[in-house]
């Protein structure tokens, strides 16, 4: 077995304009690697795990950092660092859900030249894909974490399909929360997706966590007005305080008119494939004042349809309990 | 006893044979105007500790190993090369960077501030080092640049910290040794005499 | 006490600017001129056997320097662990090396290596291979001894039903292989008010110090420079020359700065001995650079175990009894074990009335294990303090009480043999930390807020920390300079240099103008111990003392054969040698020294003692003539366990909802004699404590058994504690009274200072969920989510090495 350290040899491209990280990115489409502050990227290729011809360094691109005001809300450039997002007086004021979760990725380094659009696009953390193994998610035709005896506390409860990693962004749960769209562009054009769905379960691309198709940049993110100043929460469970994926985490957003819910979204990370939003315990909460009383009738709902591995049953009770703790008011 | 020697002069052909092998000779090339941005190995200027110094780094060098191999900047230490320790913590723009995770050829332009560059015109140490001797908050010392590079960062941020800010700031270096009550009480005795 | 100038005072040690500075060279930062890299291919199973390594295709490879595979090197005695190997009995372990002009080649050409291997049976828990049909993760057996009666391998195979009722926590009738006992163990039971019985596990995990262990090495003539990352300097020198072949007289092992060792370097490795070998077949400079992930692999790690304890309480809470069985999880390389040294540990902190331990070692396919911070000493210290609580509530005893009843004092006897101890003073411990940390306010005060509840717990913890029979050597040079010759290695306790301060207690001079060498053999260095096992305070200032004690008498005896009447007239001060009866009458120390060289013989090194190590005696071979030379053995009288003694006390905050807790507070206190160097003391206790923190809440190996992966292997993964899960601030102090059998009162600290903190926060957490015991470390918040929803664990009973 080699263990390898190095950087291996690959083409660096460092584009300054939108225009030719586009043609870039469309030059290269599967075989090139776009990247911000790169924590995801360079562990992947010193471990020749992943085997890119060219890494495409965004961080030039102007019109992709920067945090901007809009008529209604606000528009996040995809390198914008979490550091700017974090120091950010609109954030702050407005979307304190997003600070929040923010404030919780890894480590303050990795906050520190981690872009909003690395966090969201940062690939599956499942250790067996991690190792290089030929698991479905790599393109081979087994999943590893799924078997009798597999090691998969970090695992999926839900959506598994094939795969059973999970979203580890921080981040992701608190747009979705948000009802934020991504601004995605390609050299055919711009669309807007709406954050829920542009995070993709394997059911949808088993090698892929987003909705990006090669050729596709993040360029953006904009986050509606609809849920500013709303009573937010967002908590990360994780072994260790500092580096580690969340077990389960949540997002979510209130909006009360005379203490009784008008409407919300409770999203948990660390569940599923991706952002997993909780419809049900969201309808049903609607219209209701939040209580002890309503916290703990709602809870079980969170979980339903769960289906555990072999060492993740906990995550059943941790996601009832956190959605408690949104509830309860 | 033979001195410690610069491996400098094997980098030239080493990086000329590698490249020769690396097996990717069917690389796409981008045809596009695009194809400008690439980064070449021409020399590159890097700004280290004040001073300017003309490097040949290949494009997916990363920061620490030209610190560590080209330039002799051992001074940097790698604990995991994969941005799990903060051991390779430097300064980029006076902001603390892992520097096994930045490459060589993004911090161009860019002011690099290592634990070689914080003595000041005297050679005097910087008071986080001397207030880190005071406190006997090295024990290996393997993570300790880390620790300092970060603590410079924090205190001319903010030069008068809460014990819980500068927690907060050490959080990206581990140690294995478990000195962070000393490190912390570091920080905060060397903010005291900065005062 | 005795008025000290040294002993008791903080100082700056020489080596510490070069850490802050970045100055300080680790091996990896040393390039010898013309050196080339080496890389390490590995195995990628858990067990299998090579049958075929091509190379061919780097053969022409520009830059490749050398391959070096296992029959480029000595096949050690099964089972020392071999430097390369054809037949691999881990994932990770070294199969060759390849070295190249540059680490990018070297890489290259790994990817390019074809090993073919037959895959063998693998085991990654101790109990599937005692179990009846279970595979052996050796072909020699599954069990190892390495010490005493039966040592060598075995095969031990328990039925179905047996290994059944083990993991329930009942009596086990299958066979152990290692036993012994004191006392009554019957009478103990009945007289017993109370019996706890429960079954254990304490997860192995990885040492994961920062620096990964490169080594470089070349030969200069029929002499190998060795540069190694080393917690020990003399000790390593036999072990060393041993694996490169060579006499200790053509070895020279480099190792200044250390980055981390925790029991993982403290004897040489085969990693060490690599480029020593590579270098002799390529004629070049070789260093090995060991990435993170191989750390992993070859750095060892702490022994796990699957137990069961059987334990009773007197009406008073004094424990009449205790009866504990452990199978132990020895990896593939038959480490030599911890469960002994963890009974033992049980005898000196409880003093049980009477004792029975029995252990099975169990090898498996996992990392290797070596001595971690308290080897079987801490992870008892974890299972046993939420036990006792659990025996103080049943009846109704305070949980300080209960302690200090069966705390170790001077009288009391340990282990199997009930030998004496030193000196013992556990119980002030546990009364100074009581009143640091206002025990009694706070385990009256209310608990439960919400869904968040506090958690009290009180730790204690023991080493055994001293040995004896290793030498000294001083030496006083003509320009009047003491220099101070420290065989100790330097892993970042500062006691290579703490240590030497005894002498300058002796020598009546100034520490700070004297010469301290270490760091480097050809610098001359007395056989010293091991840095491991807490032990370097207590030996090394014995050593120091004789040697300097030797060295005054010497003096003193040039001052006679100079000055006139006999040595005892004399006395020494101000480093000066004076007539007792005549101050006026005297020499400097300068002058002392070059009268010893005209003297010669003894006084100069041109002799020794009979009794010193070979190590010690080259190095006064080399310094004869150069001065004074004072050089002793360290045969003072020493009767007894030597035991370090730590406790702690902690308060946690643990939320029920998520299975996160905080350390809001914690406080320990140090029980190891006089205090040397507090500073160092204070970063002992504190380090230890961060350790012990990662023990109960964070570290463990996790193996897929379906493959024998590893799925625990970066510093992610690997989960050390970081500055936000360690409490705000931590407090440490001393109990500080001396031990007779040091002659500057002195016993060591490092080990306990980790298992107390693992011990408290264990009885902590247990104290915030009403008493529930998991028995089982780390304690991690899946488990208690679940255990709060009243849900099964995710594991079977006593299953190790998962989540």
């Amino acid at each position: 077995m080699a263990t390898f350290d190095v950087m291996p040899d690959v083409r660096l491209y460092q584009p300054t304009t939108l225009g030719d990280a586009l043609a870039l990115a469309d030059e290269y489409r599967e075989l090139g690697w776009l990247f911000g502050g790169g924590q995801d990227t360079y562990g992947w290729l010193k471990d020749r795990v992943k085997r890119p011809q060219a890494l495409i360094d965004l961080n030039g691109v102007g019109e992709l950092r920067g945090i901007e005001a809009l008529d209604s809300g606000i528009e996040i450039g995809a390198v914008t660092t979490l550091r700017e997002i974090l120091a950010d007086e609109v954030v702050a004021r407005d979307f304190g859900l997003l600070r929040d979760a923010a404030s919780r990725v890894a480590s303050p380094q990795i906050r520190n030249v981690g872009t909003l659009g690395g966090n969201l696009v940062q690939d599956a953390r499942c250790w067996y894909y991690r190792r290089g193994l030929d698991c479905y998610r790599a393109g081979g035709n087994i999943c590893y974490a799924d078997g009798p005896q597999a090691m998969n506390r970090e695992h999926a409860v839900f959506g598994a399909s094939r795969c059973v990693a999970v979203s580890p962004s921080d981040t992701a749960t608190a747009l979705v929360a948000l009802d934020a769209v991504m601004r995605v562009k390609s050299l055919d054009g711009e669309r807007l997706v709406p954050a829920a769905k542009f995070f993709v379960g394997p059911d949808r691309g088993i090698t892929r966590m987003t909705a990006l198709k090669p050729g596709e940049l993040l360029v953006s993110v904009k986050i509606p007005d609809d849920w500013a100043g709303a009573k937010f929460h967002f908590e990360k469970v994780a072994d260790r305080n500092v580096f580690d994926f969340a077990l389960v985490s949540i997002a979510s957003a209130l909006r009360l008119e005379d203490g009784v819910i008008d409407d919300c979204r409770l999203v948990l990370g660390g569940v599923a494939c991706t952002p997993h939003r909780l419809h049900d315990v969201e309808r049903a909460a609607t219209g209701e004042i939040p209580s002890e009383t309503l916290a703990n009738q709602l809870a079980e709902a969170a979980s339903q349809g769960a289906q555990p591995l072999n060492y993740n049953h906990f995550k059943i009770p941790l996601m009832q309990n956190l959605v408690k703790k949104v509830l309860r008011g | 006893m033979k001195l410690p020697h610069s491996r400098r002069r094997f980098i030239q052909g080493a990086i000329a044979s590698s490249v020769a092998t690396s097996g990717c000779s069917a690389q796409r090339s981008a045809n596009t105007e695009a194809a400008a941005s690439e980064v070449s190995t021409e020399p590159l200027e890097l700004r280290i500790n004040g001073r300017s110094h003309s490097c040949t780094v290949p494009p997916q060098e990363t920061l620490a190993r030209t610190l560590r191999d080209e330039l002799e900047l051992t001074g940097t230490k790698v604990g995991c090369n994969r941005g799990e320790c903060g051991t390779c913590t430097v300064l980029i723009d006076g902001v603390p960077n892992y520097a096994c995770s930045t490459l060589t050829h993004s911090v161009r332009g860019r002011n690099v501030t290592t634990i070689e560059g914080l003595r000041d015109a005297d050679g005097a140490l910087h008071p986080v080092q001397q207030a880190f001797i005071d406190e006997l908050a090295p024990q290996c010392g393997f993570c300790t640049p880390g620790q300092v590079m970060v603590a410079v960062a924090l205190l001319s941020e903010n030069p008068d910290p809460s014990r819980e800010e500068v927690r907060q700031a050490l959080s990206g270096n581990i140690c294995r040794c478990g000195a962070y009550e000393h490190y912390i009480n570091g920080v905060l005795r060397a903010a005291k005499t900065a005062v | 006490m005795q008025d000290y100038k040294h002993i008791g005072k903080d100082f700056v040690p020489p080596d510490i600017a070069g850490k802050v500075t970045g100055e300080g060279k680790y091996t990896e930062d040393i390039h010898a001129e013309g050196m080339v890299f080496a890389r390490l291919y590995t195995s990628p199973m858990p067990h299998g056997r090579v049958t075929r390594i091509d190379t061919s295709a780097i053969e022409n490879m520009k830059g490749i320097v050398g391959v070096l595979t296992a029959d480029d090197v000595p096949a050690p005695e099964v089972p020392d662990p071999p430097i390369l190997t054809n037949h691999p009995v881990y994932l990770g372990e070294p199969i060759l090396a390849v070295a190249a002009e540059h680490e990018s080649i070297a890489e290259a050409a790994l990817a390019r290596i074809r090993v073919d291997i037959e895959p063998l049976p693998f085991v990654v828990d101790p109990l599937d291979s005692v179990v009846e049909g279970g595979p052996n993760a050796r072909d020699e057996g599954n069990i190892f001894v390495r010490f005493g009666e039966g040592a060598g391998f075995h095969t031990v195979k328990w039925t179905p039903e047996q290994v059944a009722e083990f993991r329930a926590g009942k009596e086990p009738s299958g066979e152990f292989l290692q036993e012994w006992s004191y006392g009554d163990l019957e009478k103990g039971f009945a007289d017993a008010e109370v019996i706890l019985e429960e079954p254990f596990v304490t997860a192995g995990y990885p040492h994961m110090s920062m620096e990964p262990r490169t080594a470089m090495a070349y030969w200069e003539g029929d002499t190998c420079y060795v540069y190694a990352s080393s917690q020990s300097q003399s000790y390593w020198m036999p072990g060393l020359a041993k694996l490169l072949d060579i006499e200790q007289d053509k070895l020279v092992l480099v190792s200044e700065y250390t980055g981390g060792g925790f029991g993982s370097k403290f004897a040489p490795y085969p990693a060490a001995a690599l480029p020593g070998w590579f270098s002799k077949k390529v004629g070049r400079p070789v260093q090995l650079h060991i990435s993170r992930e191989q750390e992993f692999y070859i750095g060892s790690a702490r022994a796990g175990f699957q137990g069961r304890i059987k334990i009773g309480f007197a009406k008073n809470g004094r424990v009449t009894a205790a009866d504990v069985a452990i199978v132990e999880d020895i990896g593939p390389m038959t480490a030599s074990g911890n469960t002994s040294a963890a009974g033992g540990a049980i005898s000196v902190v409880y003093d049980p009335e009477a004792m029975r331990w029995r252990g099975l070692p169990v090898i498996t396919n996992t990392t290797p294990r070596g001595a971690q911070r308290g080897p079987g000493q801490n992870q008892i210290a974890a299972v046993m303090a939420p036990l006792i609580d659990k025996a103080a509530r049943l009846l109704g005893i305070d949980r300080l009480e209960i302690r200090k009843l069966n705390a170790t004092d001077s009288s009391t006897t340990v282990y199997a043999e009930q030998a004496p101890v030193t000196s013992a003073y556990l119980e002030e411990a546990l009364t100074k930390g009581a009143v640091e940390f206002d025990w009694a306010n706070r385990s009256a005060a209310p608990r439960l807020r919400g869904n968040v509840v506090r958690g009290l717990g009180i730790g204690q913890a023991y080493h055994s920390t001293g040995v004896t029979g290793y030498d000294g050597l001083v030496r006083i040079t003509p320009d009047g300079v003491v220099h101070l010759h420290s065989g100790v290695g330097n892993l970042g306790t500062y006691s290579y240099a703490s240590v030497t301060r005894a002498a300058a207690e002796v020598l009546k001079c100034d520490w700070e103008d004297c010469v301290i060498h270490h760091g480097r053999t050809d610098r001359h260095l007395p056989w010293n111990s091991s840095q491991a096992g807490s032990n370097t305070t207590f030996t090394q200032t014995r050593t120091n003392y004789v040697a300097a004690v030797d060295a005054v008498a010497k003096m003193k005896s040039v001052a006679a054969e100079s000055l006139g009447g006999s040595a005892d007239d004399y006395e020494i001060d101000g480093e000066r040698v004076f007539l007792r009866a005549n101050s006026g009458r005297n020499m400097t120390y300068a002058a002392i020294a070059q009268r010893a060289i005209e003297l010669g013989g003894a006084y100069s090194g041109q002799n020794a003692p009979e009794d010193i190590n070979g190590v010690t005696r080259r190095a006064v071979q080399a310094l004869s003539g150069t001065g004074l030379i004072g050089v002793a053995k360290d045969t003072l009288p020493q009767n007894g366990i030597i035991p370090g003694l730590a406790v702690a006390f902690v308060e946690i905050e643990l939320d029920l909802e998520t299975g996160k807790y905080n350390i809001l507070d914690y406080a320990c206190v140090a029980e190891c004699g006089t205090v040397v160097h507090p500073q160092g003391l204070s970063a002992q206790m504190i380090g230890g404590a961060v350790w012990g923190m990662g023990m109960a809440g964070l570290e463990k190996h996790v193996y897929d058994p379906q493959n024998g992966l590893p799925a625990h292997v970066g510093f992610n993964q690997c989960r050390i504690p970081t500055y936000l899960d360690t409490p705000p601030a931590i407090r440490s102090s001393a109990v500080d009274l001396p031990d007779p059998q040091n002659p500057v009162g002195a016993r060591g600290i490092g080990e306990p200072a980790m298992g107390c903190a693992a011990a408290a926060v264990m009885a902590a957490i247990s104290d915030a969920l009403d008493g529930h015991t998991f028995s089982r470390t780390p304690v991690t918040p899946d488990m208690i989510v679940n255990h709060v929803a009243n849900r099964a664990m995710s594991f079977k009973p006593l299953q190790t090495n998962s989540f």
